[in-house]
């Protein structure tokens, strides 16, 4: 179930039309608010001003009555005071009265006792109205002694004219009916201005009470009139009439607002009150009757005066709130109805996020923002569809170009040396590599081979990675194993490398590369830096190995690098590597450092370890000092253990001949002389006799070109399993380990004279092995003679 | 070291009497200069050649394209297994009518 919140949020016609219908709610109640105010002013007004003119009206009429009255009694009383010496008048006269004024209901004209001393006690001339039959009679007896009657004794106590409070006029002979009646008053005096009388007439206060209590401006509105003490004479609820005053009520229950209303009534002030009468919110209007001394007010319960308003404004109201929800209903089905094509919109493009971008999007002909929108959004497909196939095209050959990467990895590789120990046969040399790429393929190389009696090995690094540093890796690992194939002056390979790699270097790459040349039988090692890592040389400790500081290859093509060269001492242990070893980071972008190198490599010389060993603890260093991070650089490493064995010499013979070819039986007898000491087969004497002729020969042929003759030296060692056969001479440079191999293959057409020589001593050998040294070429010759 | 040349009308023999090192070769090289105008069939014999260095493969190979040259042909006889050793380490078996 969805909170009213939620469920509104979520849907932006919902938002909207509520926004609107709020809006325009708060307009109404503003607009409705006025509107209620001034009507009510204006009912307020009108009723005040409807009811004080039906009060003014009702008074008017009843005072005009009441003044008649008096008129008719005022235009009377002369003639009785004219006529008091003829008593009987006064009968004629009363009855004259009635007749005169029908509203009338009895005339008295009463005197004192005794005053006509004939008459006796008793003299009051009565007329009275009995349903339209006038009726005349002397009314005081010994019942009804007139003279102590309020009508009576009012003017004669206050000396003037008045009305008495109404009252049950009770003659215990009267036949008439126990109306209630008002009678006005006046004094009768003689001409001495005594007093002597009373002219009383009397009025029935049902019709004043008719007159009244028709004035019902609303329909619960009623009249009420009070006396002069504030008893009621008029009032809808007949217990009340005579018996209660205006008061009584708030004897029980104090209600300062009628008792404030009673007395203002009482004083015969005019005006309009608001409060609560018989439990209803009433407004009183009230006024005085005239010189009565009564007071008439209407009660208009409010319910009565505003009942109408009251309903127009529920109505006004529910239709307002009708007409809200209708236009919340309205507003929501339009705005929901206008943003349809936005919610299909949401829909497809929320089925186009989930990954089905084919989804179509249905652009209606809109001129308006969410036509726009659509549109865009089909756009904005068309370009992400476009967009993916592209992605899966470059995807797909992103993939195709990882899995050639794999395979030039493979190859990569495969160039490598693999097979540890690599001279299984030898025990003068053990090695040990290891290349790890930081990706597929790697721009470090590491190589080595033994041609001759020499190891030539190389450690290199191209800069940068991946895929160009892999083909630059190569080249220079093909351009060293070619060159070095005939050419043992690491400087010389290492130029003609530089030569090359710099022909056609367009991206600017280089190689920093450790050349060495390990001449075997000597420990001579020569080599050549250009720009690499400083190897180190363990004899018990590690020291690294003095280095020219040449520059990588690639840069300068020209570039003359230099060879170096010192004697390796039996048991040495050399050890390359390529920056990806002291650059090997931590997690927290830390080196592994030369340092740390070094000291693993001190606990390795004290443990007199293989190259195997020392490579497997290095990396051992490495891996826990790298822990989990991945790995920044290519890492190379190669060892190399030197332990040439010991030669038990049993032969040590030396011949030196000048370069004549005379001399070359000399040597053969010397050949001979050696063979028959050694006592070597006929077979092997005749190879190795073979051999060193055609060494001799070549050096007395073109070691010395200029013509002057020089000497050729011959030496013969052997430790009775093995012959070595040194030629020195002090000629020009010749390696004839260099030369190209004859091709024995050819056609008698194409097969040169020459050239065989060479091809012979290495054919007839066991191993062969050219050395320059201090300007003289030693060619060894080793044959296995057991 | 000696060259030993007979001729008949069908071909002509050249024994090699010592050992052919590179003085030898130097020494029967005008010998062996005139050997390349043979007629019919030229046999070397190396029944008495006891050891052969490249000056004298040398020399051979001379023989061999003369004939070549000419469209003649020269059988090489008695070998030695030393000198046969040779031969085959230089492909020389291949160019020679090995007897």
């Amino acid at each position: 179930m969805l909170s009213p919140v939620k469920y509104i949020r979520q849907s932006l016609s919902r938002k909207l039309s509520l926004w609107i219908v709020l809006f325009a709610a708060i307009i109404f109640n503003i607009a409705l608010g006025i509107m209620f105010t001034r009507s009510l002013d204006e009912i307020h007004k009108e009723a005040v001003n409807r009811a004080t003119q039906i009060l003014d009206n009702t008074t008017l009429r009843v005072n005009s009555i009441l003044e008649r009255v008096e008129t008719a009694t005022d235009n009377t009383d002369w003639l009785v005071v004219r006529h008091l010496d003829a008593p009987d008048s006064m009968f004629v006269y009363s009855r004259r009265m009635l007749i005169n004024n029908p509203e009338l209901n009895g005339c008295s004209i009463a005197f004192e006792p005794y005053y006509f001393k004939d008459r006796g006690r008793y003299f009051s001339a009565y007329s009275y109205n009995d349903n339209g039959n006038i009726l005349t009679t002397q009314e005081g007896n010994l019942h009804y002694e007139y003279f102590y009657m309020d009508w009576y004794l009012m003017p004669k106590l206050l000396d003037s004219s008045g009305w008495t409070e109404p009252f049950f006029d009770y003659n215990p002979d009267s036949i008439y009916s126990k109306d209630m009646i008002a009678s006005y008053f006046k004094p009768i005096k003689d001409e001495n201005g005594e007093y002597i009388g009373t002219f009383a007439v009397d009025i029935s206060l049902e019709w004043l009470s008719r007159t009244i209590s028709a004035v019902k401006p609303y329909p619960h509105s009623y009249s009420m009139m009070i006396g002069q003490g504030g008893t009621f004479f008029v009032h809808p609820d007949s217990t009340k009439l005579f018996y209660k005053t205006i008061f009584t009520d708030t004897f029980d229950n104090p209600d300062p607002d009628i008792t404030e209303l009673g007395h203002a009534m009482l004083r015969g002030e005019e005006g309009m009150r608001q409060l609560r009468m018989e439990g209803k919110d009433s407004y009183v209007f009230y006024k005085p009757l005239g010189v009565t001394g009564w007071s008439v007010a209407i009660v208009c319960p409010e319910s009565d005066i505003f009942g109408g308003y009251k309903m127009l404004q529920r109505i006004v109201v529910f239709i307002v709130l009708i007409g809200l929800l209708l236009m919340l209903l309205v507003f929501s089905r339009i705005v929901s109805r206008e943003l349809m094509p936005l919610t299909q919109l949401a829909d497809q493009t929320g089925v186009i996020a989930t990954g089905h971008f084919d989804q179509k999007i249905a652009i209606d002909g809109r001129d308006d923002e969410i036509g726009r929108l659509s549109q865009s959004f089909g756009n904005m497909q068309q370009s992400l569809m476009k967009y993916i196939d592209e992605l899966k095209q470059t995807t797909a050959s992103k993939a195709s170009i990882e899995s050639e990467l794999k395979v030039a990895s493979d190859i990569q590789l495969s160039m490598l040396p693999q097979l540890f120990p690599p001279f299984p046969e030898r025990k003068d040399i053990d090695l040990y590599a290891k290349m790890i790429p930081a990706k597929e393929v790697g721009g470090d190389l590491f190589d080595f081979f033994l041609r001759d009696e020499k190891l030539f090995f190389c450690v290199g690094d191209v800069s940068g990675k991946g895929a160009p540093a892999a083909m630059l890796m190569a080249v220079t690992h093909s351009l060293f194993r070619a060159t070095s194939a005939r050419e043992s002056d690491p400087s010389v390979i290492m130029r003609t490398i530089n030569e090359t790699v710099c022909l056609d270097n367009r991206a600017n790459m280089f190689v920093t590369l450790f050349l060495g040349v390990l001449d075997l039988p000597t420990g001579r090692l020569r080599y050549c830096n250009a720009g690499h890592d400083y190897p180190f040389a363990i004899l018990n400790q590690p020291s690294a190995i003095d280095c020219l500081p040449n520059l990588p290859v690639g840069i300068i093509p020209d570039m003359k690098y230099a060879k170096q060269e010192f004697m390796l001492a039996p048991g040495t242990t050399l050890f390359l590597y390529t920056d990806g070893l002291t650059e090997a980071m931590n997690a927290t972008q830390e080196q592994f450092g030369i340092q740390r190198v070094e000291e693993i490599l001190v606990s390795c010389g004290e443990k007199k370890m293989s190259p195997r060993q020392i490579l497997e603890s290095v990396l051992v260093g490495v891996h826990s000092f790298v822990q989990e991070a991945d790995q920044s650089d290519d890492l190379t490493m190669l060892a190399l253990h030197y332990t040439p064995g010991e030669f038990a010499t049993i032969l040590n013979e030396k011949i030196t001949l000048n370069c004549d070819l005379s001399r070359i039986p000399e040597l053969n007898d010397f050949m001979i002389s050696i063979a028959e000491r050694l006592v070597m087969d006929e077979t092997v004497t005749s190879q190795v006799r073979l051999a060193l002729e055609e060494a001799v020969v070549n050096v007395m042929n073109y070691a010395y070109p200029e013509g002057r003759k020089q000497f050729v030296t011959v030496k013969a060692m052997s430790d009775g399993h093995e012959l070595r056969l040194v030629v020195i001479d002090a000629g020009i440079p010749f390696d004839p380990t260099s030369k190209e191999k004859a091709d024995t293959t050819l056609s008698v057409e194409d097969r040169p004279i020459g050239g065989l020589g060479i091809y012979l001593i290495r054919e007839l050998m066991d191993s062969i092995n050219y050395e320059r040294v201090d300007e003289r070429n030693i060619l060894t010759m080793i044959k296995n003679i057991k | 070291m000696e060259v030993i040349v007979t001729k008949d009308s069908q071909q002509t023999t050249a024994s090699l009497v010592g050992s052919l090192d590179t003085l030898a070769a130097q020494q029967i090289a005008p010998q062996m200069n005139e050997l390349k105008d043979f007629e019919g069939t030229l046999v070397l014999d190396c029944e008495k050649l006891s050891y052969i260095s490249s000056s004298g493969l040398r020399l051979f190979l001379m023989l061999r394209k003369a004939a070549a040259e000419r469209g003649g042909k020269i059988i090489v006889r008695n070998i030695s297994n030393e000198i046969r050793s040779v031969f085959m380490m230089t492909g020389f078996l291949n160019l020679f009518d090995i007897q």
